[in-house]
C-alpha cells in the first residue's frame, strides 16, 4: 500500500462518519437551503428580474401583481428589485463584518491563548471592556460618530462582533495548548509561528466555522437596524433597514412595503441561524447556546 | 460571601472606569472636530471665540485635564449641558432613564414569564411535537427584527381591532394604564429575542437536569412528577438561565433604543440617537456612559444573584 492510499483510508473514516450525522440534520439542511438561495439571488438576481432598484416605472404604492411580486414603493419603485439589490447588500456586509471579527479576534484570542501570561491577561481586558457596552448601542455610537454610511457601518458591525470571536478563539487555544503534540512541536524545535499556525490554528478551524455562521445573522440584523435608523445605507440605494424606515410613513396606505423586506430579513438570518445549528450539532458540539449567547458561555 | 461580593464591586468600578476611558477617547478620536461642528465651517470665529467654546465644551487643555474635569464635574451632579436644546443634561437623563428601565424590565418580564414554561415543556416533551414547535419558533424569535416586529404589531392592531397606542408619552405614576398601553407592543417587541435565547437555555438545561440522579431519585421514592419538576429540576435548571439574563439586559437596551424611535418614548436610546443625528457631542459622550454603566452594574447583580443562588461558584 502507497503512503497516499493509506492517507486516504485515515481520511475516510470520520468522513463516512459525518455525512450521515449531516443528513440527519433537517434544520442544517434547510439552512443550507436558504443560504444558498440568498447567495443565487444576490448573485443571480438582478440578471433574471431586471427591473432598475432606483427606477420608479409604476405608480406608487402598488399591492403585489404578476408585473410586481411584490408591490412598488412609494415613489413607484418596484420592490422586487430593491430586495434583490438588498441581498447584496446583506450580504456584503455580513462577508466584510465577519471578516474584521474573523481576522482581529482570531489573532487576539490565538495571541492571548497561545502566549498566556502578562499579554492574555492584557488583551482580554480590552475584551472585556468591549462586552461592557451593549452590542447595538456600541455600533449606533460608532456609526454615528463615524458618519453614517454603509462603510462605517460595516466596521462598526465588525467591532461589536471582535470579542466573541477573541473569547472562543482563546478558549480553543488553551484546549488545544494542553495537548502533547503542541510539546512535541516545540520539542522538535518548532518556533512559535510555525506551532501557532500548523498545529494551533487548524484545531479551531470548527468553532470559528460555527461562529462564522451564527454572527452572520447578528451582522444582517445589525445592518438592517442601523440602515433603518439611518446610520447604514443610505437611500436611495436599497437596503433591507432603510426600506422598512420609508414604509412606516405609508403604514396606513400600503402594507406591503413594511412586510417583505422584513420578511427577506427574517428569512436569511433564519437560513444562517438554522445552518450554524445544524453545523454546530455536526462540527463542534461544545459551543452551546444559540446566537449572541454563544460567548457568554463560560 | 463578603469577599466574593467585594471582588465584584472592585471589579464592576474598574470596567466603569474602564469604559469612561474609551467612551471618552472615542468621541475625541473619530474624525471630526467638535468645536469646528460647533461653529459650523464658520470662518470668521476668532480664537478667543473658539477657545471659549472648547471651555465651555471641556475641550481645553489635555486630554488628562479634560478626562479630569469630564469626571469630576460628573461626580458633583453636573453632566454639562445639551448643545442643542441647552437643556442640563442630568435634566434629560433624569427623565429618559425611567422611560428605558420600564421598556427593559417589561420586556424581561414578558421574556422569561413566557420562556420558562415554555422551555420546561418542551424539555419534558424532548422530540414531540411541541417540542418541535418551539424549537423552531425559538429560532425564529432570534431571526426576527424587533423593529419589523414593531411594525407588524403597529399594522395588526390598528387593522384589525382600530386600536393605535395613545402617542404622547405619559408616566407611569401619573397615568398607568395610559402608560402600560403605550409601552405594551415596544416591550412585546424587544422581548422576542430574548425570550427565544432563555426558552433555548431553559430546555437545555433541563433536559441536562432531568438526567440527573436525584431527580431520578426524587421520581423513585414517589415525589409526584409535577413537585419533582418544580422542586428539583427547574430550580437547578434556572441556575445558569440567570446569566443569560445578565448579557440580555444589553440586548433589550439595544432593541430599546430602536422601538423607543418608532413609538415616540423619550427613552435613554432616543436621546443618543437623536444627538447622534444633531452632533450634540457632551449627550453622546454621556449617554453612552450611562447605558454601559447601567449594563455593567446589571452584569454586576446578576453575577451577585448567581453566587448566592449557587454558593458553589463563590469561589472565584
Amino acid at each position: 500500500m502507497t503512503a497516499a492510499s493509506a492517507n486516504a483510508g485515515w481520511h475516510a473514516v470520520p468522513r463516512r462518519k459525518l455525512i450521515p450525522a449531516r443528513w440527519r440534520n433537517p434544520i442544517g439542511l434547510v439552512g443550507a437551503a436558504i443560504v444558498s438561495l440568498c447567495i443565487l439571488t444576490a448573485v443571480l438576481g438582478r440578471f433574471i428580474w431586471t427591473n432598475d432598484p432606483n427606477d420608479p416605472i409604476s405608480n406608487r404604492l402598488e399591492a403585489p401583481s404578476w408585473a410586481h411580486p411584490f408591490g412598488t414603493d412609494d415613489l413607484g419603485r418596484d420592490t422586487l428589485a430593491r430586495i434583490i439589490h438588498g441581498s447584496q447588500v446583506s450580504l456584503e456586509v455580513g462577508l466584510v463584518a465577519i471578516s474584521i471579527a474573523l481576522v482581529v479576534g482570531t489573532l487576539i484570542g490565538l495571541l492571548a491563548g497561545y502566549f498566556g501570561g502578562f499579554l492574555d491577561l492584557a488583551l482580554m481586558r480590552i475584551i472585556d471592556i468591549l462586552f461592557a457596552f451593549p452590542g447595538l448601542v456600541l455600533a449606533i455610537v460608532i456609526a454615528g460618530l463615524l458618519g453614517a454610511s454603509r462603510r462605517n457601518a460595516m466596521l462598526a458591525i465588525g467591532v461589536i462582533i471582535i470579542p466573541a470571536f477573541a473569547r472562543v478563539v482563546r478558549a480553543a487555544v488553551l484546549e488545544v495548548m494542553g495537548f502533547p503534540f503542541i510539546e512535541s512541536a516545540r520539542a522538535l524545535g518548532g518556533g512559535h509561528l510555525r506551532i501557532m499556525l500548523r498545529h494551533v490554528l487548524p484545531n479551531v478551524i470548527a468553532p470559528l466555522i460555527v461562529l462564522t455562521t451564527l454572527y452572520f445573522s447578528t451582522a444582517i440584523l445589525t445592518e438592517a437596524a442601523l440602515s433603518f435608523l439611518g446610520l447604514g445605507t443610505q437611500p436611495p440605494e436599497a437596503a433591507w433597514g432603510n426600506m422598512l424606515q420609508t414604509a412606516r410613513s405609508y403604514i396606513d396606505q400600503s402594507i406591503w412595503m413594511s412586510i417583505f423586506p422584513g420578511l427577506a430579513i427574517m428569512v436569511v438570518v433564519l437560513g444562517f441561524n438554522f445552518l450554524g445549528d445544524g453545523l454546530r450539532d455536526v462540527l463542534d458540539p461544545r459551543v452551546g447556546g444559540g446566537v449572541g449567547d454563544v460567548a457568554t458561555k463560560k | 460571601m463578603p469577599r466574593f461580593l467585594l471582588n465584584r464591586l472592585i471589579s464592576m468600578f474598574a470596567t466603569v472606569f474602564a469604559v469612561s476611558i474609551v467612551v471618552f477617547l472615542m468621541v475625541r478620536f473619530l474624525p471630526g472636530n467638535v468645536v469646528d461642528v460647533q461653529f459650523g465651517g464658520d470662518a470668521t470665529a476668532t480664537p478667543g471665540a473658539r477657545l471659549e467654546a472648547a471651555k465651555r465644551l471641556g475641550l481645553d487643555g489635555s486630554y488628562a485635564h479634560q478626562y479630569w474635569v469630564w469626571i469630576s464635574r460628573i461626580f458633583h451632579g453636573d453632566l454639562g449641558k445639551s448643545l442643542l436644546t441647552q437643556r442640563s443634561i442630568a435634566e434629560i437623563f433624569g427623565s429618559a432613564l425611567p422611560v428605558t428601565i420600564e421598556l427593559i424590565v417589561l420586556g424581561l418580564a414578558i421574556a422569561v414569564s413566557v420562556a420558562i414554561p415554555l422551555g420546561v415543556i418542551s424539555a419534558v416533551r424532548r422530540n414531540s411535537a411541541s417540542d418541535y414547535a418551539s424549537r423552531v419558533g425559538g429560532l425564529i424569535g432570534l431571526s426576527i427584527p424587533n423593529f419589523w416586529l414593531a411594525t407588524l404589531l403597529l399594522i395588526f392592531f390598528s387593522r384589525v381591532f382600530h386600536w393605535v397606542p395613545p402617542l404622547q408619552y405619559v408616566s407611569l405614576f401619573k397615568h398607568p394604564w395610559e402608560n402600560l398601553q403605550e409601552f405594551f407592543m415596544p416591550a412585546v417587541a424587544i422581548s422576542v429575542f430574548t425570550l427565544a435565547i432563555v426558552m433555548r437555555m431553559v430546555r437545555a438545561t433541563m433536559l441536562e437536569v432531568l438526567n440527573l440522579d436525584y431527580v431520578r431519585t426524587a421520581r423513585a421514592k414517589g415525589v409526584p412528577r409535577w413537585r419533582v419538576l418544580r422542586k428539583h429540576a427547574l430550580r437547578n435548571a434556572l441556575i445558569p438561565v440567570v446569566t443569560v439574563v445578565g448579557f440580555e439586559v444589553g440586548v433589550l437596551i439595544g432593541g430599546a433604543a430602536i422601538v423607543e424611535i418608532i413609538f415616540g418614548l423619550p427613552g435613554v436610546g432616543f436621546t443618543l440617537l437623536n444627538a447622534i443625528s444633531n452632533r450634540d457631542y457632551p449627550v453622546i459622550q454621556n449617554a453612552t456612559l450611562l447605558i454601559a454603566t447601567v449594563f455593567v452594574v446589571a452584569n454586576t447583580l446578576v453575577d451577585l444573584i448567581y453566587g448566592w443562588l449557587d454558593p458553589r461558584i463563590s469561589v472565584t
